[in-house]
Parts: C-alpha cells; structure tokens; sequence
C-alpha cells in the first residue's frame, strides 16, 4: 500500500509543480496554493501518537500485573496454604495418625494374649470314660468327627431301644429328641469352629487397623461391618438351633400331657368296668 | 557544464521574477522532503524497550513467583495426600485383607453346610430333614410330620377342655418355633450370601466408595439384628408358655385335689 500512495504523492507533486510554474496570473497562484493545501490536508497520513500514550499503556499493564493479577495469586496462595495446614494440623495430623496406630498395636498387646488364654481355657470337667469321650468330642471345635460325636452320645445316653423293648411313640419320641441334640450337639461343634475363624478375622483387622491410613481405614470399616451381618448370621444359626432345642422340647413335654390324658381315660374305664362286675 | 551554469542562472531569474511562486515550490519542496526515520536510539523505542522489560521482570517476581509458591503448596498437599492420606500401598494391603476375611468367612460358610442329620426312624428322619432344611416351603409339610412324632391333640372326650386348651397352645408354640428356626436358617443364608458380595465389593471399592458400601453393610447389619430379635422372641415365646403350663399344672393339681378331696368326703358320709 505505501509503494502506491508516494507514487501518487510524487505524481501530485510534479503535477503541482508544472501548474505553478505554468500559471499566467496570480490569483491562479493562490487558487493552486489552495487547493495544494486541501490536497495535502485530506491525503497526508494521520499524526503519529505521542510517547505518552505508550507509556500509559504500560503503566497500565503494570498496574494490572501488580494489582488484580499480583492480589489474586497471593490470595490463591494464602488460601491454599491454609487448606494444606487445615490438612496437615486440623484433619490428618500426623502424629494423631501415629497415635491411632500405636493404640491399637497397644491394644493388641494388652488384649489379645490374654483373652486369647481366657478363651481357650480348659473347661473339660468329666470324671467317668463314656462321659470323658462325649465331652471331649463335643469341645475339640473340628466338624470332621460328627460320626465320633455320635457314638460317644450313644455309649453316654443309650440308644433307642428295639421295637419289642419300647412302644412304638416312646422309640418315636426318644429318637427325636436324641436326633435333635445331637444336631445341635453338631452345630456347636461348627459354630465353635466358625466361632474360632470369626477371632481370626478380628485378628487381622485390628492388625490392619494398626497399620492403616485415614485413606484405608474406610476398607477396614467396611470389612468389619460386613464380618458382624456374617457374624450375625452365624448367631441367628444358632439361635435358629436352640430354637429347634426348646420347641422339642416343649413337644415331648406335650406329648407326655397327651398320652397322661389318653391313659387316665384308659384307666377310668378299667376302673368303671371293674366296678360294674362286683 | 555552460549548459548548466546557464540553466541555474535562467532559474535564478524566473525566481527573481516571480517571488511569490518560487516561495511556494519551495514549501512544498520542504514538505515532500522525505521523514526521518525514527531509529532504535530514539527516546520513544527505549521507553517501549524499558516497559517491556519491566512488564517481564515483573511477569517473571509477581506472577512466576507467586505461581512457584502455589506450585510448592500444592506439591506440598499432593505428597501428604498421598503418602499419609490415601497411600496406595496401604490401601492395597487393606483390599488384601479384605479379601483374607472374605476367604476366612467362605470357610465358615462352608463349614455351616455340613449335614448334621442324626435321626434314625423313618418318622424321624422326615421330621428332621424338613426341620433342617433352610428351606421356607417346607414349613406347609411341618404340621404332619410333628404329629407323626409327637402325637396328635386329644379328642374332646378324651381329656378335659383345660388340658385341650393347654396341649393345643403348647404344639402351637412348640410349631411356630420350629417353622421360625426354618425361616432363619433361610435368613442367614441369605445374610451370608449379601455379605460374600460386600466382601467382593469392597475390595474393588475405592477408599471415597467404601464408606457407601460400608452404609449398605450397616443396613444389612441393622437388618440381622432384626431378624436376631425376632427369633430370640420366638425363643421367650417359648419359654413363656413353658411357665405357664407349668402354672396351668398347679392350678390342675390343685383343682384336681380339691375335687378329690370332695368324693373323700362324700364316701365317707355315705357310710
């Protein structure tokens, strides 16, 4: 663009320059000295900005750099220093992070030998072989010795009596109630077993408690929760067995109320009929 | 170069002749006179060089400095998140026990299936499979296989209303008690079937999820307890009714003395 317009500026001027030259009057002099003058007021270029505005212009980058930007990244860092000593003092302290593993190594220490001896203290209390037999097996928490478990109930309590040796709702109610102690005989076994892996899983818990991070404790937590709905479970089990227990045995109690009504009557008769003979 | 001294001597003389003109071309030679070319020297290119060299050495302090001490912070935040917080290898080793209970707890639950059926008669045998079986739709087959084994309520004739009364109740309970014991057997299978999915949860769970898989296991936790309760009334159920039958005989016994008390008393007016 700029090649163009000296161009037209160089041709303007020798054009000026020839009709100044060839003008026959004054006043024509002046009409070009004019009209020369509005040329170059409207084609000439614009004026060059001043040096002030260049330097307002960086004062004014300055000023936001040291203001707005400066303000803002001090506050920034302010805010971030407090959250990182919020962190570190208020929610995460390290040494409460230390306290909390070294109560529960403490914990364990003190704890789990000792109840660990209490629990496996030995409650064996039988004087008599049969007995001795039966109370052993009923208490060494394996569930792999069921068929041990029954012969030794049988050489302690009998076993049902032949068909010629009892009536038949005697055999009937004596097995039940011999099958259902058993069971439950049985289910001890299992739940002192099931009992045993619960403690180991407290165990490693607790010993992954003292270890943790506020960042894995959650896991832990979780775990726990989920061990007591299992270790609940087992519980209901049990009670679901004990429950089965005391309903037989209710039932033979009831059973016996019913034969004692149907043998009175037995009686009353036989006593009428004899009365009507004399 | 005559030629020359001639031409400049006619222009001197066309100037001299006409002052006027030779005045304006001259202005107007002086105003087409090229600019001067401002140069890097000039005062007005130093002061644009020292802004911006200001502008960067205070772009590099305030606005590098202050972005380096966040910087620092935040490194700062980001080492204790993940060293002390949420370390990695510490979560690891809490998803590796979790998965050692888990193993712990499928061991139990394998232990808990092992059969424990002991009855020997045929009547027995039935009663005691459907009393073990964990299985809800047995319960409608339990009223038969209890009467097979413990006798059936006596007719009207063949025992007093109070005794109907009390036996009928006591079977009732005695029932009820053992379709209970079924119902939770099937409960805690159940329990222990939710549990062995927590389990496998957790350990994919991330240390922010847990605590919601933790909120679902209290929930189920809240739920056994329920069901816990509920059996453990069942077993008051039963021990309550085992206290009043044992009043109800008492209060037979005394009733019975009385009236035998009374035929004494008539036999012995008759003679």
């Amino acid at each position: 663009m700029a090649p163009l317009t000296n161009a037209l500026f160089g041709f303007l001027f020798i054009l000026f320059c020839y009709l100044i030259v060839a003008a026959r009057t004054r006043r024509r002099v002046l009409t070009l000295t004019l009209a020369g003058l509005l040329v170059v007021a409207f084609v000439s270029p614009p004026p060059a900005e001043a040096q002030g505005s260049v330097l307002l212009a960086i004062q004014s980058v300055m000023k936001v750099i040291n203001g707005v930007i400066n303000t803002a990244l001090k506050t920034i860092n302010s805010i971030r220093t407090a959250i990182n000593k919020f962190y570190q003092e208020a929610v995460w302290p390290v040494a409460q992070i230390n306290q909390a593993r070294a109560m529960a190594t403490q914990m364990i220490g003190q704890y789990r030998s000792l109840m660990q001896s209490i629990y496996t203290l030995n409650l064996r209390s039988a004087t008599l072989p049969n007995p001795i037999g039966l109370e052993n097996v009923m208490r060494n928490h394996q569930t792999n010795d069921f068929a041990s478990l029954t012969t030794s109930f049988g050489n302690t309590y009998g076993s049902v009596p032949t068909m010629t040796a009892a009536s038949a709702a005697d055999r009937t109610m004596m097995d039940m109630d011999d099958a259902l102690a058993i069971d439950n005989l049985k289910t001890l076994k299992m739940s002192d077993a099931a009992g045993d892996l619960t403690l180991q899983a407290a165990d490693g818990i607790e010993t992954a408690a003292s270890q943790a991070a506020p960042g894995s404790a959650p896991f832990l937590t979780a775990t726990a929760v989920v061990a007591s709905v299992q270790s609940q479970a087992l519980t209901q089990k049990m009670l679901a067995a004990e429950l089965r227990q005391e309903a037989a045995r209710l039932a033979h109690e009831n059973s016996l109320r019913k034969r004692g009504s149907t043998m009175t009557g037995d009686v009353n008769t036989q006593i009428l009929n004899l009365l009507k003979r004399n | 170069m005559k030629i020359v001294i001639e031409s400049v001597k006619r222009g001197v003389r066309w100037a001299w002749e006409h002052k006027v003109r030779a005045l304006i071309l001259l202005m107007a030679l002086v105003l087409a006179l090229p600019k001067q070319v401002r140069s890097q020297f000039d005062p007005c290119c130093a002061v644009v060089a020292t802004g911006l060299t200001t502008i960067s050495s205070t772009l590099s302090s305030v606005i590098g400095g202050g972005l380096n001490s966040i910087l620092s912070i935040e490194k700062d935040i980001s080492t204790f998140e993940q060293t002390v917080v949420w370390s990695q290898n510490l979560i690891n080793q809490a998803r590796a026990l979790v998965a050692s209970v888990q193993g712990l707890f499928n061991q139990i639950e394998g232990i808990m299936r092992v059969p424990v059926n002991s009855a020997t008669l045929p009547a027995t045998q039935k009663f005691e499979q459907n009393l073990l079986s964990r299985d809800p739709n047995q319960i409608l087959q339990m009223s038969a296989q209890y009467s097979a084994v413990y006798g059936v309520l006596p007719a009207p004739t063949g025992a007093s209303p109070q005794v109907r009364d009390m036996t009928d109740m006591t079977d009732a309970a005695a029932q009820a008690a053992m379709k209970r014991a079924i119902e939770i057997d099937a409960l805690a299978d159940l329990e222990l079937q939710a549990a062995d999915q927590l389990h496998q949860n957790i350990q994919t769970a991330a240390p922010g999820s847990a605590p919601i898989i933790e909120a679902e296991a209290d929930a189920w936790l809240v739920r056994a307890n329920a069901y816990t309760q509920s059996a453990t009334a069942d077993l008051m159920r039963l021990r309550a009714i085992d206290l009043a039958n044992a009043s109800a005989n008492v209060k037979n016994g005394a009733a019975n003395a009385a009236a035998v008390q009374q035929q004494i008393y008539n036999l012995l007016k008759r003679q």
